[in-house]
């Protein structure tokens, strides 16, 4: 039995590792890559927003986050998957940008999170020194707070790219050419279960396992340098 | 010098001050003296603009910066501010964060910030530790350092909060004989402090607050010596034993 296993698992690599590797893993790294990069853009601007004096769209960026975070990324998924080509029929949106707008979206709301506490957990009178010294508001942001705020939020983001990395599996639901994908191919071209998912969890966990363990020692080589 | 017309301030709905009207003189050191949450502090803050007062003016030099179209970084500039909790910052060497507003704000180019920061190290015993980060510091150090970086702006005024309240004892002196060293120098001084021998020897004027107002002031001999209020004689007979 376990002989067969392993038989089948190296004849399965052999065969279907284009799969796996190619279309699976690059995909898998885009739609993270995507989501992250366009995340940490709106999600800095929604920091922004949060922190500024404009009531109404403060609470417009407040919601919008209460519900990306309240709901199932799963159902956001289904949302923009099915809806943004009916929204907007002439962008003529593949699957695949309709999966990755909902992820960046999805994203945003967490990094604006991120930001905002990290930039929160710079003592008040950080700000006011630089004020008092005459700086503006955004010199003191610029030269003050953020390379102070930097130290909180880098790690975090780190976590969010290995997050983000595990959830870009729910595009599969949509066959969208992701790692989780490439097992649903396999597995319906040879009827095997184990051991594509064996094959595919170890790629997603050596991805995470590296990720992390660089966002460690970055954390530490950020400590030392107060 | 600056002058404050009845300004009011609340936090909520707490009336910190309750009209406030002062007029601090050219090279004048005024220490202001009072219970805790009595808006000595509140005060001071209003006077940079660090609080805006809901209700009242202030005047620079007989310019109004209270309006509505005043450039209150512009105005900052002339004034130096040492925080309680020193608020150096933590991610800059020492001569960085003398050097960087000078520089920022075009007072100064890179070379003269730094020729300064030099001069301005030596004078409070730190030169040595020009190239160290502030969490090598001691609590008198830090707040020396606070002190200095202000100066680095060469303000025409010297606000200090409470220098001293969050230095261990024995750091205490230290950071009061620069405050000392400003003020012979005739550097214009407003200090909220809880030092009353300090401020007893080198203010001009003395200011007692309680309850948002200045409920008595005058030379420290006098307020010291011979208070008239019976507000400010309770307070006395508590902080001086």
């Amino acid at each position: 039995m376990f002989d067969s296993m392993v038989q089948n698992f190296i004849l399965m690599i052999e065969k279907y590792w284009k799969v796996f590797l190619v279309t699976g893993l690059t995909g898998t790294l885009e739609l993270t890559a995507i989501a992250v990069a366009f995340g940490i853009l709106f999600g800095s601007i929604l920091a922004l927003i949060r922190r500024s004096n404009i009531l109404p769209l403060r609470w417009l960026v407040a919601i919008y986050i209460e519900i990306i975070r309240g709901t199932p990324l799963l159902l956001q998924l289904y949302l923009f998957y099915f809806m943004l080509p009916q929204w907007l029929p002439m962008l003529e949106l593949s699957k695949f940008a309709c999966v990755a707008i909902a992820l960046s979206l999805n994203s945003a709301a967490y990094v604006s999170e991120v930001i905002r506490s990290g930039i929160q957990a710079v003592d008040r009178g950080q700000n006011e020194a630089a004020r008092c010294l005459g700086l503006s508001h955004v010199q003191s942001m610029l030269y003050i707070v953020m390379p102070q705020a930097i130290k909180n939020i880098l790690p975090a983001l780190g976590n969010e790219f290995v997050m983000m990395l595990k959830e870009t599996s729910l595009a599969s639901t949509f066959l969208i050419g992701d790692l989780m994908t490439s097992y649903k191919l396999v597995n319906g071209a040879t009827y095997l279960v184990l051991e594509p998912l064996i094959f595919v969890g170890i790629i997603y966990f050596v991805m995470t396992f590296i990720i992390s363990k660089l966002v460690g020692l970055f954390e530490r080589r950020m400590a030392k340098g107060d | 010098m600056i002058k404050t017309v009845d300004l009011h301030k609340s936090f909520g709905k707490l009336h910190v001050l309750k009209g406030v009207s002062e007029h601090i003189a050219p090279q004048e050191v005024v220490s202001i003296i009072g219970p805790s949450g009595s808006g000595k502090s509140t005060f001071l803050r209003c006077l940079n603009l660090m609080e805006v007062p809901e209700q009242g003016q202030i005047f620079l030099d007989g310019v109004e910066i209270t309006g509505k179209k005043v450039d209150v970084d512009l105005y900052r500039q002339r004034m130096g501010m040492v925080f309680q909790q020193f608020n150096v910052f933590p991610h800059l060497t020492v001569e960085k964060n003398i050097t960087l507003a000078p520089v920022l704000l075009k007072k100064k180019t890179s070379a003269e910030a730094k020729e300064m920061a030099a001069v301005l190290l030596n004078k409070v015993g730190l030169y040595d530790k020009l190239n160290e980060h502030p969490s090598r510091l001691s609590g008198g150090q830090k707040q020396r350092l606070a002190i200095v970086r202000a100066l680095a702006m060469e303000p025409e005024i010297m606000l200090f909060d409470e220098p001293t309240s969050a230095l261990d004892p024995e750091m205490v002196g230290e950071v009061l004989n620069v405050i000392k060293g400003l003020v012979t120098e005739g550097m214009t001084t407003v200090i909220v402090t809880h030092e009353m021998g300090f401020a007893r020897e080198i203010s001009d004027r003395v200011l007692f607050m309680d309850d948002g107002i200045i409920a008595e002031q005058g030379p420290p001999e006098q307020l010291f010596g011979n208070s008239q209020n019976p507000r400010t004689k309770e307070f006395l007979s508590k902080v001086l034993y």
